[in-house]
């Protein structure tokens, strides 16, 4: 009841943090889908190099968000700012977009492979026209899975100067507010959820009705 | 045409190679099928064709131009390719799947509707009703005519099959592959064709090419290879049925004795008389007035007959007969099945043509054995 009071008297307020979240959600997303999925096409063929690059992206997802953003508060040129928050959910996504990318890529049917090979396609057209149609239910849940971890580690980001979802949960706990808390848990919750609903949609636009409903 | 010069397939780190030395010609309009036990090398020897594999050393000759002279694409769009598990895109519709070569080669939409439209008829496929289909809507049998039907889409001249009809049951593997028979008198592609499978290839091929650890051991026709096999490895791959096989690819016309003398079913006692007379046979074939064969008399009714009841009542009808074009097998199951040694051949149905007779295959197919030249003698020894 009194959650649902702090939000009723708030509105206005929390919808302008609702908004900050989905700003920075949305920068951090069209960013990593470009370079991590780029990434993951450039190292499809060559095992020791995908080996490294995901090794180190391991590694990124093993070190703690908050000291994520306070090792990048650190460099240079980031400082206190959007672009220190975005960069660390986009080192977030490395892991899996890139991981799903390569593995979906390299699961396309070798059948199939020898077949657009044998008929004349040149390489490129094999990459755009077959593997990655092929691999997109894959690449999607990949990216899935990373927004929606983005959605719960963005509001982290309060401490280096974000105002967004994550200040209810914040505040909530240094003014022992159980009711912020609780507004702030419940909305993140929400948007994760209607992400995970979105690239259901997304999902039925991008994906041929051949393949639907086979992976992911 | 497909012609193969010394070529030689090493793969890296295997003692020997994976073909050696192959040399071979696929005349234009045959198909040639390399046969052979797992591992010898006739997959190896048909993705070279492609490129898929590159060759070692040798040459490989496409319509009379070294495939290393194209560019590799070109070479590819211009080769019909199926493969055992058809490989269609499943994210393609069946019609994006027919197009895809079409497509490639920068063909107008209108051209592309029309061609596929009429590839899909020509593999025996509803268009209409499959076009929009995808591959995982399609049974077994259906894919893979898909998959012909793709490969032809842009009539290349020259087509490659890897097992085309290894991931279908029984049942519909022989439908498919008398499909494709049918098929390939109407487009005489020259093609290669790998299987294991020895009876596929005696259907299949013009030519067989029997292949065992990389090298060729026998290129012949099915027909030379069952009655001359080059050593004791081909006749074990062939099989101790190998007397039987050869028995479905030769025609009846091969062992049909033709002198006949043929009587009207209206002539006199006399004249019937006479002709057994003048024959050594025991049985004289008789036809009515439009030259349709009724049946047959034999000699011992004939001497009893007398004018005054007319011999026709003796007269017995065949209990079989054989079309032309029926083989020594088909000739030979008749026979067992009715019990008789001798089967007359008619033309649709009604012509008469000739007598096969059970001792002339026993004897032509033993002797075609004993002699070190596997040409037969000729057609239909006279009697």
């Amino acid at each position: 009841m009194r959650s649902l009071r702090y939000f009723v008297n708030n509105t206005d307020r929390i919808l302008g943090y609702i908004g900050e979240h989905a700003v920075l959600i949305l920068m951090a997303v069209v960013m990593a889908v470009l370079v991590w999925v780029s990434v993951g096409i450039l190292i499809r063929n060559n095992r020791r190099m995908a080996r490294g690059v995901l090794g180190i992206a391991s590694l990124i997802m093993s070190v703690p968000s908050v000291a994520l953003y306070g090792i990048l508060v650190t460099v240079p040129g980031l400082g206190l700012s959007r672009q220190s928050a975005v960069l660390a959910l986009v080192l977030y996504a490395m892991l899996p977009i890139i991981r799903n990318v390569y593995v979906a890529l390299n699961g396309v049917d070798a059948a199939i492979m020898e077949n657009a090979r044998g008929m004349g396609m040149p390489p490129r057209r094999i990459l755009f026209r077959v593997q990655l149609p092929l691999a997109t239910p894959v690449i999607l849940a990949g990216v899935r899975v990373s927004v929606v971890m983005m959605v719960g580690i963005a509001t982290l980001a309060v401490f280096i100067g974000e105002r967004n979802l994550g200040v209810l949960i914040q505040q909530g706990l240094v003014r022992t507010r159980p009711d912020m808390i609780i507004v702030g848990a419940v909305l993140v919750s929400a948007f994760a959820i209607g992400i995970d609903y979105l690239f259901s949609k997304l999902e039925r636009l991008l994906v041929s009705p051949g393949i639907r409903g086979e992976a992911a | 045409m497909i012609r193969f010069k010394d070529v030689t397939k090493r793969y890296p780190g295997m003692a020997r190679p994976a073909v050696d030395g192959l040399t071979l010609e696929v005349n234009e309009g045959e198909t040639c099928v390399f046969v052979g036990p797992s591992g010898c090398g006739k997959t190896t020897t048909l993705k070279m064709v492609n490129r898929i594999f590159e060759a070692t050393s040798g040459d490989i000759f496409v319509n009379g131009e070294n495939i290393l002279s194209q560019d590799q694409d070109t070479l590819r769009q211009g080769i019909g390719y199926v493969i055992q598990k058809t490989g269609l895109f499943p994210h393609y519709t069946v019609f994006e799947n027919v197009a895809t070569v079409p497509r490639l080669l920068g063909w107008d939409d209108q051209r592309i509707n029309s061609r596929v439209y009429e590839l899909l008829r020509l593999v025996g496929l509803d268009p209409a009703e499959n076009a929009p289909k995808y591959p995982r809507e399609l049974s077994g049998g259906q894919s893979q005519r898909v998959g012909v039907a793709r490969a032809l889409a842009a009539d290349p001249p020259v087509m490659l099959m890897d097992e085309p009809f290894g991931a279908v049951d029984p049942i519909t593997r022989t439908q498919l592959q008398n499909e494709f028979l049918t098929l390939q008198q109407k487009v005489r592609k020259t093609i290669c064709f790998v299987t294991h499978d020895i009876d596929e290839a005696i259907k299949m091929g013009n030519r067989i090419a029997i292949i065992n650890n990389g090298r060729l051991v026998q290129y012949d026709t099915p027909e030379k290879l069952l009655l001359a096999p080059a050593d004791d490895f081909v006749a074990e791959f062939i099989g101790s049925d190998r007397s039987l096989k050869v028995l479905s690819l030769l025609p009846v016309p091969k062992v049909l004795k033709r002198q006949f003398r043929v009587v009207k079913e209206t002539a006199e006692l006399e004249s019937v008389r006479a002709s057994f007379d003048a024959s050594e046979r025991n049985r004289m074939v008789i036809e009515d007035e439009h030259s349709n064969v009724v049946g047959y008399v034999t000699r011992n009714d004939a001497e009893k007959a007398d004018s005054a009841r007319g011999w026709n009542r003796f007269i017995k009808p065949f209990p079989a007969t054989l079309p032309p074009e029926a083989t020594l097998r088909d000739a030979l199951a008749v026979m067992l099945q009715h019990d008789v040694g001798a089967i007359p051949v008619m033309e649709h149905t009604h012509k008469f043509l000739g007598m096969v007779y059970l001792d002339d295959i026993r004897s032509y197919v033993g002797e075609a054995y004993q002699e070190s030249d596997p040409e037969p003698a000729g057609e239909g020894a006279p009697s």
